[in-house]
This record gives structure tokens, C-alpha cells and sequence, in this order.
């Protein structure tokens, strides 16, 4: 999963990023207005954390431009003036949730993953595909109930595929979700790390579709 | 009329001063007039006199010549009030000369009685005469043929008094009806004037009304010059303390902005640290978070609260709110019912109604299953003079409710319920607060649809 975070406070970004990070995200990263409306309109992310006051170009103005380009990432919006009328120039100008300053960044970070959730059409915060069950609010990944221990780059693949389970997935779109711009992306990683979640998950869950991509398969019935 | 109002004071100094001078002039007109007509009444006696006392000592004889009647026809009637009467002074023998209207009676001399004389020679004096009547009479002392050495006479020519009262009398009463009339008039004029003069202090009036109820957000119209100034100053007032308002608020959205970032930074750096002086930083920046957003609520409170004449309609203002509030619940599959009565306008700050209807809908869309209602009806209030209409807005959830000693507790500052379900625990307070500012208030009851039901009594305009 990619998020990217627009905060131009440099604590309060760095924060973020690390809590995004820890919780399995690749994160970019931007401190001003411009900068962010640029990353947000030309890479894509599943998730933008926005801060609303920033230097150079508004939040709000951002948020309009993205969505008036068919940008339609969820969007969460970060802003200390937590009026009404601010939620609902927010909400209007095409946020899907909005978190007021000061804020725990446990209740950031489930929002987050609802959103990512929804974005991806599932309703409950815990995903199954099988006997493979991923808890988004935990970050834990079981399979019959046995915990599969994963490493971060292990967790961001099949979580990003577990989201994604009705249909096929291309390595570049995993390679871009996956990574954040500044990564070395190279494909082959990704072949490297379906090898290893093969041997971690029994059966033949995740299957190659040759010259397409990956699919999650329900009960592995299907080439 | 009340006492302490400019139409009584213009009204009560006319009516003194018309009450002061009416009678004064009717006075003097009446002192005028009445020796006016005493003097003309005089000259004719005088005249009358001058006559007789020439037609009838006028002779080379000893003895008076009685006069012929030409002057006066009423010397002819008996009794008429006009006399005449010459006869010789000191009891000397001599002729004694009447008019016939005097018949037999007598008139007395002043002479005898030692009237003075004035400055002609001639005495004055009024007295009971013949029929009862009072008369003036005018006595000269005179010889035939003018010769001091013949006996003297006393010439007296008398008038009736009566007559000379009662014209004066009649003009008394004529006088007193018209300046009666006068003063009747002058009330009746008083009155319009003040009233017509007083006519743009009644629009000043109503414009402020409008102003209040929001209808209108200065005084409008053309006032008459002296009280223009008052105008323009009523209405640089109104707009300043708008502006005011304005500029409190942009304060305290920039404060809120400058202390909240780092108070976030604070908050996530030491709940990332597990020693304890970073659970007392944690600690202590809770604190000071619960603390900045108590107070910018008071001071979004006292900058809203008592501003003139804004008026906010229902329905433009909970629209988008809902709208807002079933995007950011849309996982859940939220209904927001919105029910709002024709034309219901809060009588305040628009701010402050997306607060209480924002936090209320919020709160409602955290623990209801499927359904929020949310209902505003007008009603008028049933108290007297001031019919001040009420707004009455009802937010209802499908949800579980609370228990009446649950409903009893919640509300208060920082509270929650349910640790889990986030939030701050400020919504209710705060609504609360808000509707207390603006006199009003909020009730908590159960829902016909189970969960909870929050009613705001709110002014209506």
C-alpha cells in the first residue's frame, strides 16, 4: 500500500511517515502545497494524508484540482480548525474523512485503513480470502487461525493483494503501490518475494496468471 | 403617553406655556377693553356736561336756563339710568333744574360729601341711583352767565353703570370662549406636531427591531438631518462590531492553528517513548489540549453570543452537514432523515448552529445501527407580550440509548461513555453551552426509534 502524507510541519510529517511506515505502508512524502499536489496527481497512491494549512497551495484547492482530474484516492484531511463549517468544505471539496488536530495517531491510522478498505470494496476490517484471514487494524495475517509471521515488505505484497482478491494484479501496479518513489524498483524484487510468501502460506493460494500477473484463489481450483 | 418620553416633554411644555399665557393675554385684553369702554363712557358724560352746563348758565339772568333735550333721548325716559340735575349748592335759594327721567328723586352731590375735584374742576363718583341701579354721575360747579358773584350750582350729569357692566361683561364671556377655542386649537396642534415631528423616532424604532430579528442589517432610509448623524453612527456601530466578531474569530482560528500542530507533535512523540517522563508529557499535553479547546469555545462563545441581528435559515445550514456526515459514515450505510419545518430561521450565528447540529448528528451517526432523524419545528411561545418564536430541533438515533442515569451524567465536560468510540467527549458540553448562550437549552430523553433524542430549544426569527 502507498500513502502519501502532505504536512508541511516537519515533526508532525515525520511522525506520520513513521507511524505509516510501521503500520506497512510505503510513504512518500511532501512539505508544501505544490509539491504535494504534484505527487498526488501523477503517482498513485491508496491512501492521502492532507493537511489543509500549508504553504504555497491550500489543502482544500488540492483536494478540488485532484478530484476535478479524476483523482479518486481516499483522501483523510489533517486540520487544527476543527469547525463544522471547516468539515464540510473539506467533506465538500471531496475528502473522505477528516481528523482534527490535535489527534492520537492510533485513531489516524484506523481511519486510514478504512479507507483503504473501502476503496477496495470490503466492509469489515478484517479481510478473507480462504482460509487466509488479514486483520487490518492488527496488521496479522493468519491462515486456519495459525499466525503467519511476516517480514514488512512480505506483509505490504499480500496485503496489497489480499485487498485487491477479486481480480488479477499486474507486478507493475505492485511495484508501484508498493514502493515509494525514491525505491529502487525493480520487478524481479517482486518475484523474489512471492517466492518466499509461497513457502510461508500452504497451498497454492497465490497464483501466477502468466504474462498478467498475481491472484489470490479462494480454494485453488482455478489456473 | 409615559412620562419620560420626548412626546410627553413637548406636549407638557406647550400645554404649560399655553396654560400660562392664554389667561395672562385674556387679562390684559380684558383690563384693556374695560377701560376703553369706561373712558368712552366718560368722554360722553364729560360731553354731555360741557352741554348742559353751558345751555344752561348761559344767561345774563340769575337764575340756570333749563336746557333743551337734544343730547340724550333717555333724559326723556324715566328711570333709564341717564340723569340729569342741576341745583344751587349749600342749601342757597335758587332753581332747581332735573331731567324728566329723574322724576322726583334726587341725586347726591359729591360736592357735599366733599368729593375732590380733578384736575378740570369736576368730581366723580358712582352711587346707587333712582330704580336701584348703580350710576356714575359728574357734577361741575357753575353761576349763570359764569359770574362767581351769583349763586353757585351744582351740575350733575349721571349715567347707568349697569350697562357699562354688562358690555363689559359680554365681553368677558366672549373673550374667555375664543381663547378657550385658542387653546383648544393649540393643544390639537401640539399634538399633531409632535406626533408627525416625532414620526422618524418611530421608523428609527422599527428599523432596530429589523436589525434585531435580522431582517435587516442597518438603518435604512432617509432620516431628517438632525437625526441623521445618529443613523450613520448606529450603523458604523453595527458594522464594527461585526467586524469585530469577524476578526475574533480569524484570532482564534489562527490560534487554534498555531498551538494544535505542536501539540500533536508533543502528543505522538512521547506516546511513542514508553519512560515516564514522557507519560507526564503525554499527560500534561492532554491536559493542555482538553484546555485549548475549552477556552476557544468560550471564546468562540463570547464572540457570537449578543451580536446583533444575524439570522441563520435551518435548512441551508443542516444540508450540507448531512451530506457531510453520510460520506464520512458511508462505510456504515448511515440515513440521515432530515425533517425541516418551512422558513425555520435560528436567530444567531451560523457558526454556531453547524456546531450544535454538527456535533449532535455526529454523535447520533457514532452510536445509531442505521437511522438518524433529525426534526426542527417553529413554534411560538405561549409567554405574553413578547412572542418570541421558538425553535425546536430534535436529534434522534436507532441506536441503543442510554439509561436514565446515564443521560444524567453524559454532557459534562470531557465525559465519555464509551472509551472506545472515538472522540474528544466535548460534543454534548459544548452543545450545550452554545444553546445556553443563546438562552436556550438542551434535553436529553429516549427515543420512540430507541436510542438517545436530543432536544435544542433555540430563538427562532
Amino acid at each position: 500500500m502507498r500513502a502519501l502524507v502532505v504536512e508541511d510541519d516537519k515533526d508532525l510529517n515525520r511522525q506520520l511517515v513513521t507511524a505509516m511506515g510501521d503500520a506497512g505502508f510505503a510513504v512518500d512524502t511532501a512539505f508544501d502545497g505544490e509539491e504535494g499536489y504534484f505527487l498526488g496527481d501523477t503517482e498513485p497512491y491508496d491512501v492521502v494524508i492532507l493537511d489543509i494549512g500549508l504553504p504555497k497551495m491550500d489543502g482544500i484547492s488540492i483536494l478540488e484540482q485532484w478530484r476535478r482530474s479524476d483523482r479518486n484516492m481516499p483522501v483523510i484531511i489533517l486540520t487544527a480548525r476543527d469547525r463544522w463549517s471547516d468539515k464540510v468544505t473539506g467533506m465538500d471539496a471531496g475528502a473522505d474523512d477528516y481528523l482534527a488536530k490535535p489527534f492520537h495517531m492510533e485513531e489516524l491510522l484506523a481511519r486510514v485503513r478504512a479507507q483503504v478498505r473501502r476503496a477496495s470494496g470490503h466492509a469489515k476490517s478484517e479481510i478473507e480470502c480462504g482460509p487466509l484471514r488479514l486483520d487490518t487494524k492488527s496488521a496479522r495475517v493468519t491462515f486456519d487461525g495459525q499466525q503467519v509471521k511476516l517480514t514488512s515488505h512480505e506483509f505490504r505484497l499480500l496485503a496489497y493483494l489480499m485487498h485487491h482478491n477479486g481480480r488479477v494484479v499486474s507486478r507493475t501496479e505492485l511495484v508501484e503501490h508498493l514502493y515509494d518513489q525514491d525505491f529502487d524498483r525493480d520487478s524481479n524484487t517482486i518475484e523474489v518475494f512471492i517466492g518466499r510468501l509461497r513457502k510461508k502460506i500452504p497451498g497454492d493460494i497465490i497464483q501466477t496468471v502468466r504474462g498478467l500477473g498475481y491472484r489470490l484463489s479462494q480454494d485453488g481450483d482455478e489456473a | 403617553m409615559r412620562r419620560n418620553s420626548l412626546a410627553f416633554r413637548l406636549f407638557a411644555t406647550s400645554i404649560a406655556w399655553t396654560l400660562l399665557v392664554l389667561p395672562l393675554a385674556g387679562y390684559l385684553i380684558y383690563h384693556l377693553y374695560r377701560n376703553d369702554v369706561q373712558t368712552s363712557f366718560d368722554i360722553q358724560l364729560k360731553k354731555l356736561l360741557t352741554v348742559l352746563t353751558l345751555d344752561s348758565m348761559n344767561t345774563l339772568g340769575n337764575e340756570p336756563v333749563r336746557p333743551n333735550n337734544q343730547y340724550e333721548p333717555l333724559f326723556e325716559v324715566t328711570h333709564s339710568g341717564w340723569y340729569w340735575q342741576i341745583q344751587p349748592i349749600d342749601g342757597a335759594p335758587g332753581r332747581r333744574l332735573v331731567s324728566p327721567s329723574l322724576a322726583s328723586e334726587t341725586l347726591p352731590s359729591p360736592y357735599q360729601k366733599k368729593f375732590p375735584t380733578d384736575d378740570t374742576g369736576t368730581r366723580w363718583s358712582n352711587v346707587p341711583g333712582p330704580g336701584g341701579q348703580s350710576i356714575r354721575t359728574l357734577e361741575v360747579i357753575d353761576s349763570p352767565g359764569h359770574d362767581p358773584e351769583k349763586t353757585k350750582y351744582s351740575i350733575i350729569v349721571a349715567g347707568p353703570l349697569d350697562w357699562l357692566d354688562m358690555t363689559v361683561a359680554k365681553f368677558r364671556n366672549r373673550l374667555t370662549t375664543a381663547l378657550a377655542l385658542v387653546g383648544l386649537g393649540l393643544l390639537g396642534v401640539t399634538f399633531v406636531q409632535v406626533r408627525f415631528g416625532l414620526l422618524p423616532l418611530r421608523r428609527i424604532e422599527k428599523g432596530l427591531a429589523l436589525i434585531r430579528s435580522g431582517d435587516a442589517r442597518k438603518l435604512a432610509g432617509r432620516l431628517p438631518a438632525e437625526i441623521e448623524p445618529l443613523q450613520s453612527e448606529l450603523n458604523a456601530l453595527i458594522q464594527s462590531n461585526m467586524d469585530v466578531v469577524e476578526r475574533a474569530r480569524t484570532q482564534v482560528g489562527n490560534l487554534a492553528h498555531a498551538l494544535k500542530t505542536p501539540l500533536a507533535v508533543i502528543t505522538n512523540e512521547a506516546r511513542e517513548d514508553k519512560s515516564t517522563f514522557a507519560s507526564k508529557v503525554a499527560e500534561q499535553a492532554a491536559i493542555m489540549r482538553e484546555q485549548v479547546s475549552h477556552y476557544l469555545d468560550r471564546a468562540r462563545m463570547a464572540a457570537s453570543a449578543g451580536t446583533l441581528g444575524r439570522v441563520t435559515p435551518v435548512e441551508p445550514t443542516a444540508e450540507p452537514l448531512v451530506r457531510a456526515l453520510e460520506r464520512i459514515n458511508r462505510d456504515k450505510g448511515i440515513t440521515i432523515s432530515m425533517n425541516v419545518g418551512q422558513g425555520a430561521k435560528f436567530q444567531g450565528e451560523k457558526h454556531d448552529l453547524e456546531e450544535m447540529l454538527g456535533n449532535l448528528l455526529d454523535n447520533a451517526c457514532k452510536w445509531c445501527r442505521k437511522r438518524v432523524f433529525l426534526t426542527v419545528t417553529v413554534t411560538p411561545a405561549s409567554q405574553g407580550a413578547q412572542a418570541m418564536k421558538r425553535l425546536a430541533i430534535r436529534v434522534e438515533d436507532d441506536g441503543r440509548g442510554l439509561t436514565p442515569q446515564e443521560r444524567a451524567k453524559i454532557g459534562k465536560r470531557g465525559l465519555r461513555l464509551d472509551e472506545t468510540k472515538p472522540g474528544t467527549g466535548l460534543g454534548l458540553s459544548i452543545v450545550g453551552d452554545l444553546a445556553t448562550s443563546y438562552r436556550g437549552g438542551m434535553r436529553l430523553d429516549a427515543s420512540p426509534h430507541g436510542g438517545l433524542l436530543v432536544t435544542l430549544d433555540l430563538p427562532a426569527a
